[in-house]
């Protein structure tokens, strides 16, 4: 079964550009047309094998910049090679592969795989309430090692200003649907004796994070759990172990204690979160395989959802 | 409370032990009272705490204690998911003794008062206990790898040396005692070096000191119960329950009672955990990665083990005791009995 992934911020798609993007490790072009609508051909012309992306959008849809061929964006078609006499055709089988395209909430989705698209859309879970942060890149490591870190140490792939996010987790990760749900403690630095110190972290980070797909969410709670950040972050896998990252995210108006360099940094327009793309590979390969295992051991459990549940009762376990 | 006298050779149990492997992670032992929070932590402000992957939250109103399973402003929204280990109330049981709040984790029938463990050093109603006894640590491993820490004799010699003292001795004996629902162990010591900590704050000018250390662990809510007393010297009561966050992570509030040591000792000896911690931290995370599957690679013991493969053994059978159903406690065990001799309390 196919499914819905992320692949651009749906601004970074305008004009008669198209753009080039990888998912699951596959090259895409995604442009739009004239109306606004928005498509993603494989990036791959079939005359030629050069990349679709850098050619213009025509009326037609994507023209290829080598000899011409343009395609068709929903169906992939070729609908003109340049040159052809006004009698001949173009045979119906010339085409490229097109993937259903859909948007939402400022992504621009792609569904890939088999099946019908699914009518909800990762990004539709994501609604800005304030001035957003948005922005994309490749990170220097493996999608699956991306997810997996998101939990085991997120400290490593995002930060907050002013704030020491802890590798104290609470409890274990918790299901929701096809997602898993892990809060840690997180301090304010220069306030108080240090995340070692305290009694009770002052902040919580909250990471959700797929079992499939790439669509995580990663939030700054206040101790009452009010949210101060919420970023979405949508991953997926790009070429050579890398991993393609696109978000929005936004500080949220809040009555919640923040601490002096919080509040400077808002005052100065500082953007409240930072998504790294070089990511420290040390820093990465000291962290224990922690709450990710829990990912690893939910992704390969064939039971459906209700088969999962253990009664209360019964949750006493050696 | 009768105990069972050692079975006599260490080595015994280091076998028994040996047949399977030692999986401690999933270990989730239910019916039994947890000290999740200080009494005096906890006011009109919800304050989350975590057992078992469980969230417990705390308050007050109207000088009342709650202890619940959601946020107080999401308490009624909530209620209908309320889960088997608050009858569907979505409130847990919760008594307050010894300075602490302890809600009960399991079938709230079964919660009586007098299944919380004696700690026979701190006012039972909690009054009088300063704060700067009152240190909230945390351990990077599940909650029985940290408990085994703590049982564990000869790392302590090594690892804290700094703080504790090394493992010179003249003599050093240790017993071990246990029921179903407890170890005790015993270490008595001759002319050790003093210990850092001591000497250099607590007064004691001695180059040598005796130690009679009780250590008694209680197993399913892992409240480890200490009494390391020093000649010259005093001893150092102390209450550590390892209150298991989930299957990577412990809390620990302690109660250091150094009410009765001289002056500074008694107000910075306390702080010392945080050197401590640290440095049982630097072991147990990459350890508690390493105990999640079973292995034939079993781990090897010394006779110095002997009390930490008691509490394997212990532990192993009480959780195939609930396994088969039977939460009960046995006719050995009576948690809220008089410890004091246990512990060799003086007067």
């Amino acid at each position: 079964m196919g499914r819905w992934w992320v692949v651009a911020l749906s601004e970074a798609v305008h004009g008669d550009k198209a753009l080039a993007v990888t998912c699951e490790g596959e090259q895409l072009a995604v442009f739009r047309d004239g109306k606004g609508a928005v498509f993603a051909l494989e990036d791959r012309c079939p005359h030629r094998r050069v990349p679709l992306s850098p050619g213009p959008v025509k009326a037609g849809g994507l023209q290829c910049p080598y000899h011409g061929w343009t395609f068709d964006g929903a169906t992939g078609l070729c609908n003109d090679i340049p040159n052809l006499r006004r009698d001949e055709r173009v045979p119906a089988r010339y085409a490229v592969r097109a993937f259903p395209a859909a948007e939402a909430n400022g992504f621009i989705h792609v569904w890939r795989g088999a099946g019908t698209p699914a009518a909800v859309l990762p990004g539709a879970s994501y609604r800005a309430a304030g001035r957003e942060q948005t922005g994309s890149a490749v990170a220097n490591i493996a999608f699956e090692q991306y997810l997996d870190v998101m939990l085991d140490g997120p400290e490593c792939l995002v930060s907050f200003p002013g704030v020491h996010i802890t590798d104290f987790f609470l409890g274990d990760p918790r299901r929701d649907g096809e997602h898993l749900v892990l809060d840690r403690g997180a301090v304010w630095k220069c306030k108080g004796n240090g995340p070692a110190f305290v009694r009770d972290h002052s902040l919580w980070v909250r990471t959700r994070v797929p079992l499939r797909g790439g669509d995580i969410r990663v939030e700054l709670l206040s101790a009452d759990e009010e949210p101060l950040v919420t970023i979405f972050i949508a991953a997926s896998e790009n070429r050579r172990g890398t991993t393609s990252l696109v978000w929005r995210g936004f500080r949220h108006a809040t009555a919640a204690p923040l601490s002096w360099r919080w509040r400077m940094a808002r005052a100065i327009g500082r953007a409240p979160f930072a998504i790294f793309p070089h990511i420290d590979g040390a820093a990465v390969a000291a962290l224990e395989v922690a709450p990710s295992r829990d990912r690893r051991l939910a992704k390969t459990d064939a039971r459906t959802p209700a088969e999962r549940v253990v009664p209360v009762q019964e949750r006493c376990a050696v | 409370m009768s105990e069972v006298p050692m079975m006599d050779a260490a080595g015994r149990e280091a076998e028994a032990t040996s047949k399977r492997d030692w999986v401690p992670i999933n270990l989730d032992l239910r019916d039994t009272w947890f000290p999740v929070a200080y009494s005096a932590d906890i006011g009109e402000r919800a304050v989350r705490r975590i057992v078992h992957a469980q969230d417990v939250y705390l308050w007050r109103d109207g000088g009342r204690l709650y202890a619940a399973e959601f946020r107080p402003d999401r308490l009624e929204a909530m209620r209908a998911g309320a889960s088997a280990f608050t009858n569907g109330s979505g409130f847990y049981p919760a008594v307050e003794r010894y300075g602490y709040i302890w809600t009960w984790y399991g079938n709230p029938d079964n919660a009586h008062e007098e299944l919380i463990p004696n700690i026979p050093f701190l006012p039972p109603d909690g009054q009088g206990i300063p704060r700067y006894t009152q240190r909230a640590v945390r351990f990077d491993a599940a909650s029985p790898l940290s408990v085994e820490n703590l049982i564990d004799l000869t790392h302590a010699d090594f690892l804290h040396a700094n703080a504790i003292g090394d493992s010179q001795s003249e003599n050093d004996v240790v017993e071990v005692h246990s029921t179903s629902e407890t170890v005790t162990r015993i270490r008595n010591v001759t002319r050790k070096s003093v210990a850092p900590v001591m000497r250099w704050i607590g007064g004691v000018r001695a180059q040598y000191q005796d130690l009679r250390a009780v250590l008694h662990v209680h197993l399913r809510n892992n409240v480890c119960i200490s009494y390391p007393n020093f000649t010259p010297g005093y001893p150092i009561p102390n209450v550590q329950p390892f209150v298991p966050v989930g299957k990577h992570r412990s809390r620990v509030d302690q109660t250091n009672y150094t009410v009765h040591a001289p002056a500074p000792f008694r107000w910075l000896m306390p702080r010392i955990s945080y050197v401590i911690q640290p440095q049982d931290n630097s072991v147990l995370r990459p350890q508690n990665a390493r105990y999640f599957e079973s292995t034939e690679r079993r781990d090897l013991s010394s006779r110095f083990d002997g009390p930490g493969n008691r509490y394997r053994l212990l532990m192993v059978r009480l959780a195939e005791r609930q396994q088969r159903g039977d939460f009960g406690y046995g006719a050995d065990a009576d948690p809220s009995a008089d410890i004091s001799a246990v512990l060799g309390m003086r007067g």
